[in-house]
């Protein structure tokens, strides 16, 4: 008997396959055309507008900036607070709500006279007690906040977040507007650490202490308005009238919108809902790069992030260093890089580009085939491409987190590896699982590594990744477990010294010895890429924050009529 | 009456027992809370902190009894949560004079809410989705089973039967990805994810939702009615009604139909308990902020309380529908009946 | 049950044989198409795998359904992919439905029934039913991942195996449930047949039918599972493909690459064709209606 299936198969069949490619070339046709700026090409900065902005994620936390940072969050809470000190387009630490300020007693001592006259979010005039109650409540004992021990240098710091003293002892407010901060050893570093978010001055008004329910009040150039934030849709900031920059920002709002798919936002972009594209798929990014019009409205930012190949060099066969420089002569970063083009960087050494040495005398490590072979040889274990015998006997375990762009690369890694005989045998699981195997000593032999700059300094990199006090039983950011004596003789010498000449030549070095021991083989630097409509001006990318709108303004034919009739009406 | 009550006794057993081995497993699967609410460039110190805060630092039994403790208790009937902070997690939900009876699920390490304020806001959207998903599978499902069985062997019973099948050869991102090119990006008819702000847009964001978790699970209906029912129609007192002069229509609907429901029901019944575990991957791609979603997100930043409650409300959904398919077995067959 | 008569009906039955050639090529495919490719399913080729564009090149001449994301020959992968599904689809729901069969012919027979007037064979069963089902897929998933320690073709098995019978047992319950009082069921047991006997001549025929649409559904299921495994993150570990991996892989470059989707899709869905074709066949030979 025949079923009712055996004829109607084929058709349907037909149907679905055709249905599968058809639907998104024809719905997919071309990119429509950018919308064009209101007054062209001229760059002369207007008041008024709101910036439109997407993300896939939700925020995390709250806009606290003694919480959790992470890239998104970053976003608004860069714009809610200033800081006594930023950095500038170069990243270098400049003065920002502070005037100037002096180091004394051979960099233990950083004091900082403010700017007068500066507003709050909350009207109040910012003085240096507003600086001292800001620091105490960031790192009080029931702050959860995840970045307190960058500020263990601090005078008291011990006593006050332990709970045992009332006030922290090395801030002290020396007049209305002079604050000194006081170490208890000379720290280079500091000026990076205070220009983080950490510090940054809150209201009084909002509370001395930190509470899940406290609304975010700043000296920032945006503000929260009241309703502004509907937690897990969208995010509404209003410009601070009082900011200290006169004329400055000069958008009216800028506004999020959180949860939406990479696909969604592609559409509302080209619809002009969105102002800004960032979290395009890899091949629409690869697109809107082909594409003549777009091309110039493609925007890369700061590359402040290095990933790499981790290797456990306490276990074996990583604890042989000519086999880690036999792996880093072996990937071919340049395969890596194609994976996604327009946002994945070649990354030859610990720095990210960002930061990196331009000196082209310094080599890092290179793909080198013949070398990464000779290493093999040296290291005992030779491979003989031709016959496909020898090499490392036994499988070796990568662990890595499923999905991600780690996926990806780690089977590009391990038909690099497999070319001088090291068997990769890939092992995926869970983020959370990933972080606690890829941090304890024995768990895992070679695992996919990464991070990004806290700040931008070499300390920033090499402290927790390649130092031997970073290495601990649980929870070892140094993933090699990596222990050279010269390397932390030179991290340590380079935190006390203050010429940033001599800092730089200790760096190198530092560097030098990273790429030659080899804990890791570096292979890309990430950046983020974004796609601007033409009417978007002066969205110009930070050295070190993501997405750094505080000096943008856009330029619609239709805000014009917002303008004339009041911004409410959005 | 008796029934009932043993029915509701395992009821609580199977839930009970749910959340203990939930419990158990969320221990020992690696991975740690604090860490995740940290982040991952967080320095071992401040992560530690930030565990004793979150009381993640107690051993396991002592979380399991509390847990227990707090879930139902008598509390006063208006929550302060600033100047009363042991019931700040809690929400009362039936007043008896000046206390009620309060409900407690504890608090979410990422997301720094009481726990029944996050279900309280997703449950209804979960619940809406599954019975808007449950509406077009049944709709498409027997209504194209029910077609195909009455024009047995025509053509539109051979095309329905056999696009039925496309819906289950797909995952649903597919199904998923595929409407939201064609409705959304290509037609512009309907959004292409979110939840929308007003009740207008929350309707218009669950049609695609809802569609892809019908076509989806239709096609098992539609096989499943159809065969029910063609055998049904070639019995005797079918052919015998048919005989008398009864419209074929009238015949399928009345006689046909309900004696094939009970399969039907027994899939209904397991199809609404998972739709209200969330539909997981369907409430991921149309950012569907419900429990499927919280539920994923939990799991994967190993937030142990959000994971539970979700465990329990999952339960409790799926205990209930098999209660009800069950006592709905008696009434729909006789010869079904249940022995004392 | 598979007498001579079965058997001829099977053979007769166009739709049974159709399908059965479906799943065989498809088997063919699987084990005699790597053989085939020019490149092997794991290598990255950059030298020809990768457009102008830097993209990966679409069906051409080296590349007979285009490259993946990472350059490799998706004609290879799609073949190789198919050993490992098929092999966890036919083998997760033969086990699935063994296992589901018994538990729900058992549970329906036995319900409302108690020995010794406290053990209820019906609420015993359908209570580990119930704890399972209730049970989240996916903190299930990472579960026995973590307790295996990997996420391997044997996980996957353990997984689909654990919950795949569960529907099963579900609807052949409510079966057996009606079938029980059928008149020579019930004459059968007068007689003093054996339970196990009557169960396997009586019940089991007449609740094939249900069993076989089910179990064809599962075999969909189990190639789609992994697929959403993929997604949840807790699928196969790469680089070995599966169907449901390479559907999920190729969802990102759906618009400008759309045979990354395509041609997996395609391949489950004449998987899915040809096994249900196949119990269709296997169901209209072993049960005596004619549908």
């Amino acid at each position: 008997m025949r079923s009712i299936l055996t004829r109607s198969s084929p058709i349907v069949l037909a149907i679905a396959a055709i249905a599968l490619l058809a639907a998104p070339l024809g719905c997919d046709r071309a990119l429509p055309s950018p919308i064009s700026s209101a007054h062209g090409e001229d760059d002369t900065p207007r008041r008024g507008g709101t910036l439109h902005l997407a993300a896939f994620a939700d925020l995390r936390g709250g806009l606290d900036p003694t919480g959790y940072l992470d890239g998104l969050s970053l976003g608004p809470i860069h714009l809610l607070f200033a800081g006594l000190v930023e950095y500038d387009e170069h990243a270098h630490v400049v003065p920002d709500l502070a005037d100037h300020w002096d180091v004394d007693d051979g960099g233990r001592t950083y004091r900082f006279a403010l700017r007068t006259g500066v507003t709050m979010q909350d009207d109040a005039e910012l003085t240096a007690d507003d600086v001292k109650r800001s620091a105490e409540r960031a790192l009080h004992p029931a702050t959860p906040n995840p970045n307190a021990s960058y500020f263990t240098n601090i005078a008291g710091y011990e006593a006050y977040s332990t709970g045992n003293a009332e006030h922290l002892a090395g801030v002290v407010v020396e007049g209305r507007y002079v604050v000194a901060f006081h170490l208890t050893k000379p720290d280079s570093t500091f000026p990076y650490l205070l220009a983080m978010h950490t510090l940054r001055p809150t209201c009084r008004s909002a509370g001395d202490r930190y509470s899940d329910s406290w609304l975010p009040c700043g000296a920032g150039p945006f503000k929260l308005p009241p309703g502004g934030w509907r937690r897990g849709t969208s995010l509404r900031l209003v410009r601070h009238e009082g900011y200290f920059r006169p004329g400055r920002p000069y958008l009216d709002a800028v506004e999020w919108t959180y949860n939406m798919t990479a696909l969604a936002q592609r559409v509302r972009f080209e619809r002009g809902e969105l102002d800004l594209a960032r979290e395009l798929t890899d091949a629409d990014a690869g697109r809107f790069m082909l594409d003549q019009r777009w091309k110039p409205l493609g925007i890369v930012e700061a590359d402040t992030a290095i990933y790499g190949e981790s290797m456990n060099t306490r276990m074996a066969p990583f604890d042989n260093v000519e086999i880690r420089r036999a792996v880093a002569a072996a990937i071919d970063r340049e395969h890596q890089h194609l994976v996604q083009p327009s946002r994945m960087s070649v990354l030859t050494q610990a720095l990210p580009a960002s930061l990196a040495d331009d000196d082209p005398s310094f080599t890092g490590q290179r793909y080198d085939y013949p070398a990464a072979l000779e290493h093999m040889r040296r290291a005992g274990y030779p491979y003989d491409p031709v016959t496909g015998t020898g090499g490392w006997p036994h499988p070796i375990e990568y662990i890595l987190y499923d999905p991600g762009l780690d996926v990806l690369t780690a089977q590009l890694v391990q038909q690099d590896l497999a070319k001088i005989g090291l068997r990769l045998h890939l092992k995926t699981m869970s983020y959370a699982a990933f972080l606690t195997l890829q941090e304890r000593p024995s768990a895992s032999a070679m695992s996919p590594g990464n991070w990004m700059l806290d700040y931008p300094d070499p300390s920033s990199i090499f402290d927790p990744l390649f130092t031997t006090g970073a290495i601990a039983p649980e929870g070892s950011f140094n993933t090699a477990f990596f222990s050279s004596p010269r390397l932390d003789d030179l991290i340590a010498r380079a935190h006390l010294e203050m010429d940033q000449t001599v800092r730089k030549v200790l760096y190198r070095e530092a560097n030098a010895i990273v790429c030659d021991e080899a804990p890791w083989a570096f292979t890309f630097g990430h950046h983020t890429f974004d796609v601007r409509q033409p009417y978007l001006h002066g969205f110009v990318p930070h050295p070190v924050w993501p997405l750094d709108v505080s000096g943008a303004w856009v330029d619609r034919a239709g805000d014009a009529l917002e303008r004339a009739l009041g911004p409410g009406l959005r | 009456m008796r029934l009932l009550l043993r029915r509701l006794g395992w009821s609580v057993f199977v839930v009970w027992a749910v959340v203990s081995i939930a419990f158990v497993v969320n221990t020992f699967v690696p991975g740690d809370p604090a860490r995740m609410v940290a982040g991952v460039q967080a320095r071992p110190a401040d992560v530690e902190r930030i565990r004793q805060q979150l009381g993640l630092g107690d051993p396991a039994l002592v979380q399991y009894a509390h847990f227990w403790k707090r879930l139902v208790h008598l509390g006063p009937s208006v929550i302060d949560a600033k100047t009363d902070p042991a019931h700040a997690n809690c929400a009362a939900v039936v007043p008896l004079g000046a206390s009620a009876m309060h409900i407690d699920l504890g608090r979410s390490a990422q997301k720094r809410q009481p726990v029944v304020d996050l279900v309280a806001t997703r449950l209804p959207r979960t619940l809406a989705l599954a019975m808007a998903g449950m509406f077009v599978q049944l709709l498409l499902g027997l209504g194209t089973g029910v077609f195909a069985a009455a024009r047995r062997g025509s053509w539109l019973d051979r095309f329905l039967v056999g696009t039925s099948l496309l819906g289950i050869s797909a995952p649903t991102f597919l199904i998923a990805l595929v409407l939201q090119f064609v409705f959304a990006r290509g037609l512009g008819w309907l959004p292409l994810d979110g939840f929308g702000t007003t009740l207008g847009e929350h309707a218009r964001c669950l049609v695609l939702p809802a569609l892809t978790l019908g076509v989806y699970g239709a096609a098992y209906y539609t096989r499943l009615v159809r065969d029910e029912m063609v055998v049904l129609l070639q019995q005797d007192w079918v052919r015998t009604a048919r005989a008398k002069g009864l419209s074929p229509a009238r015949v399928v609907l009345r006689h046909g139909l309900r004696n094939a429901l009970l399969p039907i029901v027994t899939a209904v019944g397991l199809d609404f308990g998972a739709l209200m575990g969330g539909a997981v991957v369907t409430e991921t791609v149309f950012r569907w902020p419900g429990l499927g979603e919280l539920s994923v997100k939990a799991l994967l930043d190993r937030d142990g309380p959000v994971i539970l409650a979700c465990v329990v409300v999952t339960s409790m959904a799926i205990v209930a529908a098999n209660v009800v398919v069950d006592a709905l077995y008696a009434r729909l067959d006789p010869r079904v009946r249940e022995a004392g | 049950m598979f007498d001579a008569r079965a058997r001829a009906r099977f053979t007769r039955n166009r739709s049974a044989v159709a399908g059965t050639a479906i799943v065989a090529a498809l088997v063919l495919f699987a084990l005699v198409g790597p053989l085939l490719a020019s490149h092997g399913p794991l290598e990255s080729d950059f030298a020809h795998g990768v457009g102008p564009d830097k993209m990966p090149v679409g069906p051409s001449a080296g590349f007979p359904l285009g490259a993946d994301r990472i350059f490799r020959d998706v004609f290879a992968r799609l073949a190789v992919a198919g050993r490992l599904s098929l092999l966890i689809a036919v083998s997760a729901t033969l086990i699935a439905s063994a296992i589901g069969a018994v538990v729900g012919i058992v549970a329906g027979y036995y319900e409302g029934k108690r020995f010794a007037r406290v053990v209820s064979v019906d609420g015993i069963l359908m209570r580990l039913v119930d704890v399972i089902l209730a049970f989240p897929f996916l903190l299930l998933v990472m579960a026995i991942g973590a307790a295996l320690d990997r996420t391997s073709a044997v996980t996957i098995f353990v997984i689909l195996g654990v919950t795949g019978w569960l529907s099963i047992a579900r609807v052949l319950r409510a079966k057996t449930m009606q079938v029980r009082s059928l008149d020579y069921v019930v004459a059968s047991r007068a007689l003093g047949q054996p339970v196990g006997w009557v169960m396997l001549k009586h019940i089991l025929p007449n609740v094939a039918g249900p069993l076989v649409v089910s179990a064809t559904v599962l075999v969909a299921q189990m190639i789609v599972a992994d697929s959403v495994l993929s997604y949840l993150g807790v699928g196969i570990a790469p680089p070995t493909p599966t169907w449901g991996r390479m559907l999920f892989e190729g969802q990102d470059y759906y618009a400008a690459a759309p045979w990354l989707v395509a041609a997996p899709a395609t391949a489950i869905l004449l998987a899915v064709w040809g096994f249900n074709m196949l119990g269709e066949g296997l169901r209209d030979a072993l049960d005596p209606h004619e549908i």
